[in-house]
């Protein structure tokens, strides 16, 4: 029969340690269930302890004085009979209290966690309330890029609309610049330009835009003969305006065609999410770096609102006097490409979560066939680049026909 | 030697050996569960030895439709109930908080806290009035209980509501280390006069004047003539429990005129002089009781440890809230199988 | 549909369970004749006899113990806590054995504990206390506080009926407030809060006596353009957690509001799940809004101590204020 040993018991509601007073058994000799093997006095009594099965003692593991830890090997027994299923039943002796395991149970383990944990950045000095950083990281703002207006330099949620207004997508034009920018040069002459507020916010979105939408781009020439004398007719009647109004009631009426050009693609959930209103950002290059304030509801406005708003727009934008509902929440942009200079066209960049911008090169004269004829006409390129998760060739091709066309034949 | 054995209570003989055996049985099973805590096997064990007339004898004295609300010490009791023992000791062996279906057995769950239980009895018993049912209830406590001010609390409620009850104080003169004296400086039984019903002292290590006290409670009870108090004397032979170590306040002289008055010694030399059992029965009885224990034993040893979410959060409300089993669901989700 | 007071609706809806089930018992102290110190079981007594709606002895553990026997022979007990101040002698009865009960014998408890609460009313010592928390803390125990008639009335009627042991907080500053009660009126279930004010800046939640103080904030606070939404939380366990994340993620500010002092108070666990559920709509601090960490104050004093509209409206500043 195989040997098995015993172990010291927990004999009284959380006992640690027992100390041997005497064996009532010597090694060789036989005993029986319930038989005295020793005393043994823990720290709140002397007692017996009987043994658990019958057979003969083979060996003793300790001596007389030396205190044995709760869950030590007291005794080891050859039992005469197997004490049926009692071992897998108890598995030891320590049950409950101090050492007590519970062999067959189950256990509550820590866990490795499934991805190696990301160890958090931390950012000294950012104060910023939990919605207020989960807005951040929705608009991917930088915190650390932006000086809290709250109390203690607290970043607030307006900071943060405020910051998330500021970049803007299109045009591949705009110039390397940083608002405040420190120049370091390095052994080779090199400068390394450290790269903070509208600068990092446009560098991020701009990221964003090309490494999570898959976007393509088509041009077209458009003649604005028509356009050119709508606008000298409103100059006459003491409205001048600049070609944009004309643009923006275009693209409003092109987006009332399609209205899938006006929409965003939800990435948490896979969807489509076509917008209700029409509110058209405006790429605006300032000092500080491209700004795209947002003309909210375009598609309700005449051109005389529309020249109006854009004005003020844009020149609040280069003055820096916008306030956060004017730079935040476009659904489709507008930006100018070529506007001076040699430029003809250019490939705007989608602003993220947008579907469509629409960039504008300059009207000028060119030559174009007109009835068979090549005549001298007012013209521009227009670009538009759009979502392809959202948008085909064809439908882009139909957009553009669309605004071509709202172009060609101005109110 | 004091013996009410001229009483027999219209016992059969039969009824009487029984007594006795239970006596036995319930001694042996009292040794065997210390045996088994002092093995490891369970996390403590309060013994009754000496207490068996007391706790054979009332249970004998009851209708089986009768309910009795037991304190902790009523093991003896939970037996003659017909309580599976091994079953019964997964309470000490920390499986669960209860158990048996107080509602088989008609036996209420152990009571930890000293006389909390005692209210309840009362409670129950107002309501068999209520329902103007003949069942009675027997309440059991001992004598540090009745320094509790929900002892007080119920005994005055049932005197006021004339509840259906049987208070039965197992006075066994010690409350862990606390002698009787430093318990009361009056009479237990002589309180009851104050709440309006009688009570009586009687030789807890006696089955026969339990058996006797206990039924005249329940048929006065029944009557409808509300409760009673028994004060039974007896004495706590062992430790209060297996973390417990008498030696450290009671003095060794007082254990021998006990030892003395034991409760089975007695009753068996009354059974022997008027010729009830023999030595050959004496002996069947004590060869029954060994192999009861060792059954107890064995049900203990091989108690499956139950599946810890129903275990744990099974038995929590009646009519759980969806926050709840949210929370048994995680935690049954963060738990690793067993090996 | 008629107009009662929340004290009245409670004895509508003792009568009611009265009568649809005979296993109900209405007792505790000077509840039969005298018909409760707040008359709250006036003419009950009369109607249903001296067998099921009953004076006990002065004796709270008692009151609460004989229920847990009634309850286990199979009645629904709906003892009366005279006042707040007073159950602490069944504080033992209450936890030990009226929450733990069906853990250790799978027997349903039936218990409603009734429980006036709240200060507010110029009371002497023990009878202004809100002890809610400790039994919140209690597993076993579901815990109400309602603040409308029609939810003391449909709250009681759901905890009396179903299986589970109910401490019932009964706002005894609110027992003369008016509202429609309409019956029969469909259940009114544990565990549900309810948008007691729809608002847009800044949750208040509360329950009990505050619901109303917090309503009184809401409409000062309306007229200077800030608009809060007040959440009656009417059962704090089971706590509807998700009633008060879906505010607090629409507001980003919470305010949890009792009389209880603050200092381990109920609005801790409020604060900890808001904090926990909806941590990145957070756009301040959750404010527990409570009684000082003081004993219940002489009368001449309650004011300062509990909080008012005042208090909610400055911590409502405070909390949109902070960034």
């Amino acid at each position: 029969m195989a040997e098995r040993t015993f172990h010291l018991p927990d004999l009284g509601e959380g006992l640690t340690e027992a100390q041997l007073v005497r064996w009532r058994v010597d090694a060789g000799a036989p005993v029986e269930v319930n038989a005295p093997l020793c005393e043994v006095e823990t720290a709140k009594a002397v007692v017996v302890i009987p043994s658990p099965w019958a057979g003969t003692i083979r060996s003793l593991h300790a001596r007389p004085g030396e205190s044995i830890p709760v869950g030590a090997p007291l005794v080891t027994i050859a039992p005469t009979a197997e004490p049926a299923g009692e071992a897998e039943a108890t598995g030891g002796s320590v049950l409950v209290g101090y050492g007590a395991h519970t062999p067959g149970g189950a256990q509550r383990r820590r866990r490795a966690p499934a991805a190696p944990a990301s160890t958090p950045t931390p950012q000294a000095g950012v104060r910023a309330a939990p919605f207020v950083r989960q807005l951040a990281r929705e608009r991917g703002v930088d915190l650390s890029a932006i000086q809290g207006s709250g109390p203690d330099g607290r970043i607030t949620r307006s900071d943060v609309e405020a910051a998330a207004a500021l970049p803007s997508a299109p045009a591949a034009a705009a110039a390397p610049q940083a608002s405040a920018p420190e120049r370091r040069p390095d052994q080779d002459g090199d400068h390394r330009i450290t790269v903070v507020g509208i600068r990092k916010a446009i560098a991020r979105q701009m990221v964003r835009s090309v490494s999570t939408i898959p976007q393509f781009t088509e041009f077209a020439i458009f003649d604005a003969t028509a356009l050119m004398e709508a606008r000298a007719l409103a100059r006459r009647g003491g409205r001048p305006r600049t070609p944009l109004p004309y643009f923006v009631r275009a693209l409003a009426l092109a987006v009332r065609a399609h209205p899938l050009l006006n929409s965003s693609w939800d990435e948490a959930r896979d969807e489509i999410v076509v917008k209700g209103a029409l509110h058209v950002g405006i790429a605006v290059n300032t000092p500080q770096g491209l700004l795209v304030p947002v003309l909210r509801h375009a598609d309700r406005l005449d051109l005389d609102a529309i020249a109006e708003q854009a004005g003020r727009l844009i020149d609040g934008a280069r003055a820096g006097t916008l306030s956060v509902s004017d730079m935040t929440g476009g659904t489709i942009t507008v930006t100018n490409v070529g506007a001076s200079g040699p430029i003809e066209t250019g490939t705007p960049l989608v602003n993220p979560p947008e579907c469509c911008v629409v960039g504008f090169g300059g009207i000028r004269q060119r030559p174009m066939v007109v009835k068979g004829q090549v005549l001298a006409r007012e013209s521009a390129w227009i670009s538009i680049s759009v979502d392809h998760r959202i948008v085909d060739g064809g439908l882009a091709t139909e957009f553009l026909t669309t605004l071509v066309t709202q172009l060609e034949h101005p109110e | 030697m004091p013996q009410t054995g001229t009483a027999n209570h219209g016992l059969t003989r039969e009824q009487l050996v029984d007594l006795y055996r239970k006596m036995v049985v319930i001694r042996r099973a009292d040794q065997e569960a210390l045996n088994l805590q002092r093995q490891g096997e369970l996390g403590l064990w309060g013994q009754f030895l000496g207490q068996e007339a007391t706790q054979v004898g009332a249970i004998a004295a009851l209708q089986d439709s009768d309910w009795v609300v037991p304190s902790y010490r009523e093991f003896g009791m939970a037996m003659c109930r017909g309580i599976d023992p091994g079953t019964m000791l997964g309470y000490f062996r920390g499986l669960t908080h209860g158990p048996w279906d107080p509602r088989r057995y008609r036996f209420l769950p152990f009571a930890i806290s000293v006389a909390t239980q005692v209210p309840h009895a009362v409670g129950f018993a107002m309501g068999c009035r209520l329902e103007g049912s003949q069942d009675v209830v027997l309440c059991v406590f001992g004598d540090g209980a009745t320094s509790e001010g929900d002892w007080h609390e119920a005994m005055n409620f049932a005197g006021v509501f004339r509840a259906p009850v049987i208070f039965l104080c197992q006075n066994n003169q010690w409350a862990i280390s606390v002698p009787l004296r430093q318990q009361t400086a009056g009479s237990i039984a002589e309180r009851a006069q104050g709440y309006g019903f009688p009570g009586v002292r009687i030789d807890g290590n006696d089955v026969l004047a339990v058996v006797g006290a206990v039924r005249t409670a329940a048929d006065r009870a029944r009557r409808g003539d509300g409760p009673s108090l028994i004060e039974s004397v007896t004495y706590r032979m062992g430790a209060h429990t297996s973390a417990d170590d008498p030696t450290r306040y009671r003095p060794p002289a007082e254990l021998a005129p006990w030892e003395a008055r034991d409760p089975i010694a007695r009753y068996a030399g009354w059974l022997r002089a008027q010729r009830i059992v023999d030595e050959a029965q004496l002996a069947a009885i004590a060869m029954e009781a060994d192999a009861a224990a060792q059954a107890m034993r064995a049900t203990l040893t091989h108690l499956p440890i139950p599946p810890p979410g129903a275990s744990l959060f099974g038995r929590v409300y009646h009519d759980p809230p969806a926050s709840f089993l949210k929370e048994r669901e995680e935690f049954e989700a963060s738990l690793e199988p067993p090996p | 549909m008629s107009t009662v007071t929340l004290g009245k609706a409670i004895t509508q809806a003792l009568r009611d369970a009265l009568a649809d089930d005979r296993k109900v018992l209405v007792f505790g102290e000077d509840v039969g004749r005298l018909g409760g110190v707040f008359r709250i079981t006036d003419g009950l007594q009369h109607d249903f006899g001296e067998d099921r709606v009953f004076d006990t002895p002065l004796a709270e553990s008692a009151i609460i113990g004989i229920s847990v026997g009634l309850a286990l022979r199979g009645f629904r007990p709906v003892p009366e806590i005279q006042f707040d101040g007073f159950i602490y002698p069944a504080f033992e009865q209450i936890v030990s054995h009226v929450a733990k009960y069906e853990n250790r014998s799978g027997l349903s408890l039936p218990i409603t504990i009734r429980v006036p609460f709240g200060g507010n009313i110029g009371a002497v010592e023990h009878h202004s206390e809100s002890p809610e928390a400790y039994f919140a803390h209690t597993a076993g125990l579901k815990v109400v506080a309602p603040a409308t008639p029609a939810d003391a009335y449909g709250l009681l009627r759901t905890a009396i009926a179903g299986p589970d042991p109910v401490i019932f907080f009964e706002p005894k500053a609110r027992y003369y407030l008016k509202g429609e009660l309409e019956l029969p009126c469909p259940p009114v279930p544990l565990g549900r809060a309810r948008i007691a004010r729809a608002g847009s800046a800044v949750s208040v939640i509360a329950y009990g006596p505050m619901v109303e103080t917090a309503l009184q904030a809401a409409q000062r606070a309306d007229a200077e353009g800030i608009s809060l939404e007040v959440v009656d939380l009417r059962s704090l366990a089971p706590l509807d957690v998700d009633t008060v994340v879906a505010s607090v993620r629409k507001t980003h500010h919470a305010i949890v509001v009792h009389e209880a002092p603050v200092f381990g108070g109920f609005g801790a666990e409020v604060a900890a799940r808001i904090s926990h559920d909806a941590f990145d709509s957070l756009e301040a601090p959750v404010v527990r809004l409570g009684g000082l960490n003081i004993p219940y104050p002489p009368a001449r004093f309650e004011k300062l101590y509990l909080p008012d509209a005042d208090r909610i409206l400055q911590a409502v500043d405070e909390t949109l204020a902070y960034g």
